[in-house]
């Protein structure tokens, strides 16, 4: 039977509106599921105005045997197993014919009972208390209050429509009785619409000017950009995140084409698209990446046969790309250098100090950087770079349109004729913004972006601003994956642990925590991040566990760990090579370090074992110095047959101290160069996991 | 429609709505909101409803005249209904249809966008009231005035009364809009525009600023502290425009940005505390 719930309400952010769908859903599925109900299907759905879950579920609960229980058996029988009084009394209160009686077996032990078929509630009584429950418990990133209700919600609520199989279901909300009716556009068709089923309520908003379904919308966006675009040859520059939005911003979309004096065209398409998107959600059109004088726009309205609509976003977009064009002639009046000497009035963080205290430290991280990496031939590049890459803080465009920092810089810098790395890594440095997005394609760029992020995460660590869970203020999750992202992408070669000392030391005495404990706590925090990246690339949790086992020396060698295990994870000598790796960990667990001492070996396979070993090491070290761990790996793999033989035959602990001791250096000298390559004591094998599993049964 | 003819179409819209029609206020403020018949009326149980026009001051947006849409000084048509009504986004689309806007041929949009003013110890949650693009409306369910939590919540709907002007007449240039049949925002306005511009960025003593900042917020305090709570908030808006106006004159360094502000702020908020007669509010 179908079910349909309406919650109607005051415009809702997007971001809310996708939150509480997810829950609503999962809810939803969960109560069913606990309460017996069979869920033949289940959707969500949404406008800005509008929570929607239709659904098509059983009538009611199965009907179900129960087993009623009555005294202990041995008060309700005699000895003779005849009914006592109170055996009696039992089948009377519960009024049964005593031939049902039977004796229940309980944990507690045998009593009289009987079994009896319980009818299944009705989905509707179950749907009555599920509702308000459920929508009660909808959280949102911002909750307010109105009126005078202590309530907390998204925004205001209208209405509840909630039906089951055609009938209204008995519940309420906040004061809301539930119905069968809701409303129709705001503007459009604000009068009421009925409905009994999904079917009934989609036709009758279609025809109050609502689309119902956001997937819908969003084929009618695209379609009718892609019909407004064809005359031109054009297409709208892609941007997937203003799409989802303006879908779920509209309950009628109407794409609208609009078009601007050319003369605003020699401004930068960066500046361009962004006066477009932020404030009037506006996408650019573009021609072989060229920008037009157009854009389109998606109203929420039924047509715009006045073109009012058309002529009013002109209107709105020309006085903004006006103001760009006056900022723009403006900015560049004033070099960049000249203007870098107004950070010193704009706050980083309050203990971290201004712009202009963060400019010089990153001066001196980019230059550490260069060194460590071999890139002297940017160095002068990255450095000046780094002088100025914040100056645009400062500028009248960045100020209006905040989301240009960085690009902006980049590009006043190439209009003063600054050198092209220079500007390149100043318009760069902010990038990576996500994981998803793209890395600085120029090498003083990464090395700027590293800088910037690095100075801001061992700032923010060092003055006790973490990241806890769902809070990161500062930002520090995104700065740090940007860090990594940057390193693995061009694999940059340059001990982290190193890096962190040098940043610790440049913020000096800015820091209120001690330097040690900051240290530990960034390399912590990275090792987590890095753990993150590598799962959400794919790689198994335990296999991460293990590259990341040897510490954080270099970034990219975690990638190049995980890569290696991976590669080799189907290999038929991993297995058996892992459950050796781990029987040598747990001979040696708690053990002191020894010394090994070739003269004492007794038995040939252990001095085998020391001159393959020897062999093995001297060819697998350089590997792991370069991060070559999938050759690495597969020449220890040699170290097997070996191992083998002498496990058969050698016996470790030894009576005489000397033997065993030697033995046990040995062995340790094996672990130690695996660890070099990856700690392989987290890897779960297929035989341990059965194994595990049962004991935990 | 001049903008004396919006003005009155609000202020015939509203008083049917039992707003009452408060004169504007007599010090300068940044925005409507600041004035005490919505600063105080706000953070007490009773109902409230009122209506004014309010010349609201931002010395940094002057543009010496030069600007077709930004003022140092612009009118805020500014509503407060305690409790807000369950319907009030429906009043507030009727008010629009009150001034001849046929919304059947247009895009109207209610854009996320959550307010708060940290000088004042406020914030609330709504949206930006968009039509066809332009923001015409600061919709707001307050919920925190004075450092306080508001209960009953009012709702707060801000006109800009140039930005609605320069739709309705359909002009690009806010001095080309008609004030009445025959006065032009031109006439009336573009002389205070370049004057105060150049007093806001380049002629307002540093010193004279300084100085009235702290007689005004030491006052504050004193008055505070006798009770006499309506003088001592006029004395924190003379902080908060000197404080402006320092800002426009590049006067003020980063930490004492902070600072001022987070002055302000706890004279206002000890204000409201006093106001509601408790130390819960704290």
């Amino acid at each position: 039977m179908e079910f349909l719930l309406e919650l109607l309400t005051e415009e809702l952010p997007a971001s809310h509106i996708r939150a509480a769908l997810d829950k609503l859903e999962a809810g939803f599925r969960q109560e069913l599921l606990e309460a017996r109900i069979e869920v033949r299907s289940l959707k969500t759905l949404a406008t800005p105005r509008r929570l929607v879950v239709a659904g098509d579920l059983a009538e009611g609960q199965q009907d179900r045997e129960e087993t009623v229980t009555g005294p202990p058996l041995a008060i309700a029988k005699g000895p003779d197993g005849a009914l006592t009084p109170a055996g009696k009394g039992f089948a009377r209160s519960q009024g049964i014919d005593e031939s049902r009686l039977e004796a229940v077996q309980t944990p507690k032990g045998t009593y009289l009972g009987f079994k009896r078929r319980a009818k299944g509630t009705p989905t509707s009584e179950i749907l009555a208390v599920a509702v308000p429950r459920l929508l009660g418990s909808l959280t949102f990133p911002k909750m307010m209050r109105w009126a005078s209700s202590p309530f907390r919600f998204s925004r205001p609520i209208h209405n509840l429509l909630c039906v089951f199989g055609g009938a209204v279901v008995p519940t309420s909300f906040e004061g809301f009785p539930a119905s069968d009716g809701t409303v129709g556009h705001r503007i459009a068709a604000p009068g009421p619409v009925k409905a009994v089923d999904f079917a009934s309520y989609s036709e009758a908003l279609r025809k109050s000017f609502v689309l119902v379904d956001p997937a819908e919308r969003k084929v009618v966006i695209r379609a009718q950009i892609e019909a407004a675009l064809a005359p031109l040859e054009a297409s709208a520059y892609p941007d997937e995140d203003l799409l989802d939005d303006l879908t779920l911003n509209v309950e009628h979309p109407l794409v609208v084409l609009g078009a601007f004096p050319e003369t605003y065209l020699s401004l930068p398409l960066e500046v361009l698209s962004t006066a477009m998107r932020e404030g009037q959600h506006l996408f650019s059109v573009v021609r072989a990446g060229r920008q037009l004088p157009y854009f389109l726009g998606v109203a929420d309205a039924p047509g715009d046969a006045k073109g009012l609509i058309r002529r009013g976003n002109e209107r709105v977009l020309r006085a903004r790309l006006e103001d760009a064009r006056f900022f723009w002639d403006q900015d560049r009046k004033v070099p960049l250098a000249e203007r870098a000497a107004g950070l010193k009035n704009v706050l980083f963080q309050e203990k971290l100090g201004t712009y202009e205290d963060k400019t010089q430290r990153l001066k001196k991280i980019a230059a550490y950087l260069c060194d460590k990496m071999g890139a002297a031939e940017v160095k002068a590049a990255a450095v000046e770079a780094a002088a100025l890459c914040k100056a645009d803080l400062v500028t009248e465009m960045v100020k209006e349109f905040s989301g240009l920092q960085g690009r902006m810089g980049g590009l006043y810098a190439r209009q003063e004729g600054l050198p092209e790395a220079v500007a390149d890594a100043i318009y760069e440095h902010y990038q990576p913004g996500s994981l998803e997005d793209a890395s600085p394609a120029s090498t003083a760029g990464a090395i700027l972006s590293i800088a910037d992020k690095m100075d801001s995460i061992v700032g923010a660590i060092g003055v006790g601003l973490q990241a806890t869970g769902s809070s990161d203020p500062f930002g520090l999750r995104r700065n740090a994956h940007g860090v990594c992202k940057v390193v693995l992408d061009r694999r940059l070669r340059f001990s982290f642990p190193l890096l962190l000392d040098r940043v610790l030391a440049i913020t000096g005495d800015r820091l209120s925590l001690e330097r040690p404990a900051v240290k530990a706590a960034c390399l912590d925090f990275f090792a987590g991040r890095m753990r993150f990246i590598l799962e959400k690339q794919g790689y198994r949790y335990d296999l991460v566990g293990a590259a990341l086992g040897p510490g954080l020396d270099q970034i990219v060698d975690v990638q190049s760990r995980v890569e290696a295990l991976d590669a080799l994870k189907s290999s038929p000598q991993f297995e058996p090579f892992i459950l050796m790796a781990k029987r040598i960990n747990n001979i040696l667990k708690g053990l002191p370090a020894a010394k090994v001492n070739p003269d004492l070996f007794a038995e040939k396979e252990e001095r085998e074992l020391y001159s393959t070993l020897s062999i093995i090491s001297s060819n697998a070290q350089p590997m792991i110095a370069r991060g070559d761990f999938a050759r690495a790996q597969g020449i220890i793999f040699k170290l097997q047959p070996v191992l083998n033989t002498f496990f058969d035959k050698v016996l470790v602990m030894a009576e005489e101290k000397k033997v065993r001791q030697n033995r046990i250096g040995l062995l340790q000298s094996i672990a130690k160069m695996l660890l070099g390559i990856a700690d392989y004591s987290q890897i779960v094998v297929e035989g341990e996991k059965t194994a595990k599993s049962k004991a935990s049964r | 429609m001049s903008v004396q003819d919006l003005i009155l179409g609000l202020h015939r819209f509203w008083a049917g709505q039992g707003c009452y029609l408060a004169q504007t206020y007599d010090v300068e403020v940044g925005a409507g909101t600041m004035t005490p018949d919505t600063f105080f009326r706000v953070l007490d149980k009773r109902d409230w409803r009122v209506g004014y026009v309010q010349p609201s001051r931002r010395p940094d947006d002057g543009r010496f005249g030069e600007n077709p849409n930004r003022v140092q000084k612009h009118f805020q048509y500014q509503i407060i209904m305690k409790p807000s009504p369950a319907a009030i986004q429906d009043i507030y689309v009727q008010s629009l249809r009150g001034l001849g806007i046929a919304l059947e041929d247009h895009d109207l949009r209610f854009d996320e966008d959550n307010w708060e003013s940290p000088t004042i110890g406020a914030w609330g949650v709504g949206w930006q009231v968009l039509l066809d693009g332009l923001e015409i409306t600061q919709f707001t369910y307050f919920q925190q005035c004075g450092g306080i939590e508001l209960a009953p919540v009012p709702v707060e709907i801000t006109y800009g009364l140039e930005r609605l002007e320069m739709f309705l007449e359909q002009k690009d240039d806010i001095y080309d809009l008609d004030w009445s049949a025959d006065v032009s925002y031109r006439d009336l306005r573009l002389r205070e525009e370049k004057e105060f511009s150049e007093y806001n960025f380049n002629a307002a003593s540093v010193a004279m600023l300084r100085q009235a900042f702290n007689a005004c917020q030491k006052e504050a305090g004193r008055l505070a502290a006798k009770g006499l709570l309506l003088p001592a908030y006029d004395m924190c808006l003379k902080c908060s425009h000197n404080f402006n106006l320092l800002d426009s004159r590049g006067a003020i360094s980063v930490t004492e940005r902070v600072k001022m502000i987070s002055q302000i702020r706890a004279l206002v908020n000890d204000i409201a505390r006093r106001y509601t007669g408790g130390k819960d509010g704290a």
